[in-house]
């Protein structure tokens, strides 16, 4: 899988090293210093992943997020040096894709990139089946099955694992989570989405201490293992 | 030789205080001449009395003496003018006797009571004037934003009464003196103010029934007399061992006063220390956060270039990307050891935490896939009750705790070696534990291994347990150490949360 990958970075040394880096994944990229830039850049050119810093000078990595998400169908992933878990939080409810936290290694982000990039296919694509290991989630037949064994789920509990299933491999924040599946006047109550989180994964058979399908995101929320 | 102007002054005095008996003979001397005219127009009895209204005025205006020479003069003129024989000072008869007595005695009474009730409306006056004065001091001492002008002002104050030949005021900060306020002071002075106020014990004076009371150690002494106050002394030389009651009892008032001053500025000290230390964490904390970003910035490039070229497509030989991972492995130490030192700093400098109820399998869970790659080296035996109830945690702090006693201990297990991970619920908190099978720990270090920069190893920055025990304690929590027959275990508490029903879910 390759694809077209802007880098939003002020510092030139993290260019070249990404562009040298991913160039060996076979990606094609072009690398730019600041928002503005990546707003006049990513419509001219039409990335399918934007690799956005927050920390920028002049418009900042927000805004720019902001300015980039009407116009862009690009994933965005967003990358910061020492982000607290709520700016993690404002770059997602933004519209962020995922974050990733700098430093990193050339092999994690291009997993990071390809999930992105793998997820923008099935929603193209109208994949009615999710699968995450041996669990499927059919959205069509509303069925949710492990190992072949199928799970009865609340519509609660159904609702949110199909949102997280929707965004398999995206950090979803709880604020998210509670609009989709409550609505607005649930928001702020975070001990519904770990409750129920809690009755998903004993219903999937899942351990909390070590999860293999929702997993924790501290501090932001919740994703479905891709 | 006197100044002319002070012999000028004497002599007044002298004649103020003659006047009123000039006035008691000039007085009697205008009664008998009243008597007589009236006397010469009418035929009127008992007309004695009016001495007596003189004698009463004498008395009550200017006291006992002039009231007496006014008495006598009164009856010497009236036995002369008005008793028969008539033109001598002999008194023939009893009844005589009797008038002239009860002049007299009237004299006495009446000045004895106007003395006391001048006395009385004096004392009244000089409290009120006292009063006045301290309080007009006092507002102004407290209104005075700088504790120093205040205390100036109350020692110039009580340098102006008479008996007072000198005052200063000491203070004493962590046993050294400074003169705050007030006259000069010699060396040992200063000296003897510090022993007094570190020893709490006056010399040569005491305050009793809210006046200053001199103790004279030895009488000639002329050296001052110290009494210890809040955070200071005051020093004070008094003249005279006749001093004023009156001053004496304004001192007092003064001495009290500048306590309380002396409290306000050692309040006002303690304040602006606090300050200072909260600002300077709070700067530390920023010249921090800002360093690990500045320093974190180049270890990113380093990390993302050294991890590029050790890609399969870069086509190096094995040993070069052997190499570079090493190089990769020693770059991601480096932003260990920043992010700890940060974290650390920040929970010194008092962290606020964002606390909710949170399962406590889900913190462990969190901590393990964050470490799944280190930890796929050794056997994760996690074991938690199903009953356990949630904790009431910042989930970022105890994952961090987590995360660090979980490397720790695979750090010092072998390869292969189990760690556990157990919790229980005791005594209303979790007590949760993490167990290695490495060597042990020798047992003067069980406590120090949570110390800032203390390391088992040569590698080891010292920061790990250090954090886990600042988030135990900002949790309210405890942690410890101890050797078990397997391998070292570390045992810490946190608190439970109170959890409220879930919400029936609306779908």
């Amino acid at each position: 899988m390759s694809g077209r990958v802007l880098v939003v970075d002020d510092e030139v040394e993290m260019q070249r090293a990404l562009r040298t880096g991913l160039s060996y994944y076979d990606f094609d990229v072009r690398a730019v210093g600041s928002g503005e830039e990546a707003v006049r850049e990513a419509a001219a050119w039409r990335p399918d992943v934007i690799l956005l810093d927050l920390g920028l000078p002049g418009m900042d990595g927000l805004a720019t997020l902001k300015a980039l998400r009407p116009a862009e169908r690009a994933a965005v992933i967003v990358v910061s040096v020492m982000p607290d878990e709520k700016d993690k939080v404002r770059a997602l409810d933004a519209g962020a894709d995922d974050y990733l936290v700098k430093p990193f290694g050339t092999e994690e982000l291009v997993a990071r990139i390809r999930a992105v990039l793998r997820r923008q296919a099935d929603v193209t694509a109208g994949e009615p089946v999710i699968r995450a290991g041996d669990l499927e989630i059919d959205i069509g037949r509303r069925t949710v099955t492990v190992g072949g064994r199928v799970v009865r789920l609340t519509p609660t509990e159904y609702e949110l694992l199909r949102y997280l299933a929707l965004h398999a491999g995206k950090p979803v924040t709880h604020t998210t989570l509670l609009r989709q599946v409550w609505g607005d006047y649930a928001i702020g109550d975070k001990y519904n989405t770990r409750y129920v989180v809690a009755q998903i994964r004993k219903k999937l058979g899942d351990d909390p201490a070590n999860p293999r399908y929702i997993v924790n995101e501290p501090g932001v929320g919740y994703r479905l293992e891709g | 030789m006197p100044a002319p102007r002070e012999i000028l002054a004497g002599r007044l005095k002298l004649q103020s205080r003659l006047a009123p008996y000039g006035l008691a003979i000039g007085g009697a001397i205008a009664v008998t001449a009243a008597i007589e005219l009236i006397t010469s127009l009418a035929s009127v009895q008992g007309l004695s009395a009016i001495y007596l209204l003189l004698v009463l005025w004498l008395g009550a205006r200017w006291g006992r003496g002039p009231a007496v020479a006014g008495s006598i003069a009164s009856f010497l003129l009236y036995d002369y003018f008005f008793v028969p024989p008539v033109g001598t000072f002999t008194v023939s008869g009893t009844a005589q006797l009797v008038e002239l007595v009860v002049l007299l005695a009237v004299a006495l009474v009446t000045s004895q009571l106007a003395a006391s009730l001048r006395r009385a409306r004096a004392s009244a006056e000089a409290l009120a004037r006292d009063s006045r004065a301290l309080y007009e001091l006092a507002t102004a001492a407290l209104r005075t934003p700088d504790v120093t002008v205040a205390l100036a002002m109350l020692s110039r104050r009580a340098n102006e009464l008479p008996s007072v030949s000198r005052f200063a005021l000491v203070a004493v900060d962590s046993g050294l003196p400074t003169l705050l306020a007030g006259d000069e002071l010699s060396a040992g002075e200063l000296k003897q103010a510090a022993w007094s106020h570190e020893n709490g014990r006056p010399i040569g004076i005491a305050i009793r029934d809210g006046a200053v009371v001199l103790v004279h150690t030895h009488p000639a002494d002329s050296a001052p007399a110290y009494l210890p106050l809040a955070s200071g002394v005051a020093v004070i030389g008094i003249d005279g061992e006749q001093a004023d009651p009156d001053e004496l009892r304004m001192l007092a008032a003064l001495i009290g006063l500048a306590d309380l001053l002396f409290d306000r500025r050692r309040a006002a000290f303690e304040s602006e220390r606090a300050h200072g230390l909260e600002s300077s964490d709070r700067l530390k904390t920023a010249i921090l956060s800002s360093l690990s970003h500045e320093l974190k910035s180049p270890i990113a490039s380093l990390r993302t270039g050294l991890t590029a070229l050790a890609a399969p497509r870069a086509g190096l030989q094995p040993e070069q990307r052997e190499l570079l991972v090493d190089l990769d492995r020693q770059a991601t130490r480096l932003d260990r050891m920043v992010g700890d030192l940060l974290a650390l700093s920040r929970l010194e400098a008092g962290l606020q935490l964002e606390r909710e109820a949170h399962s406590f399998a889900d913190i462990v869970g969190n901590a393990t896939r964050q470490l799944r790659v280190e930890l796929a080296s050794n056997r994760l035996e996690v074991e938690l009750p199903d009953d356990l109830p949630p904790v009431d945690v910042d989930e970022v702090q105890a994952g961090r705790l987590l995360a660090n006693l979980l490397e720790n201990a695979h750090e010092w297990a072998p390869p292969g070696g189990v760690i556990e991970v157990g919790a229980a619920q005791r005594s209303g908190m979790l007590e949760a534990w993490i167990e290695n099978e490495g060597p042990p720990i020798a047992t003067a270090d069980l406590d120090r291994v949570f110390d800032t920069l203390w390391t088992r190893r040569a590698r080891g920055s010292g920061l790990g347990l250090a954090i886990c025990k600042r988030v135990v304690e900002a949790h309210g929590g405890t942690i410890r150490a101890e050797n078990r027959r397997r391998g070292p275990r570390f045992t810490f508490t946190l608190p439970l949360a109170a959890v409220p029903a879930p919400r029936s879910a609306a779908t």
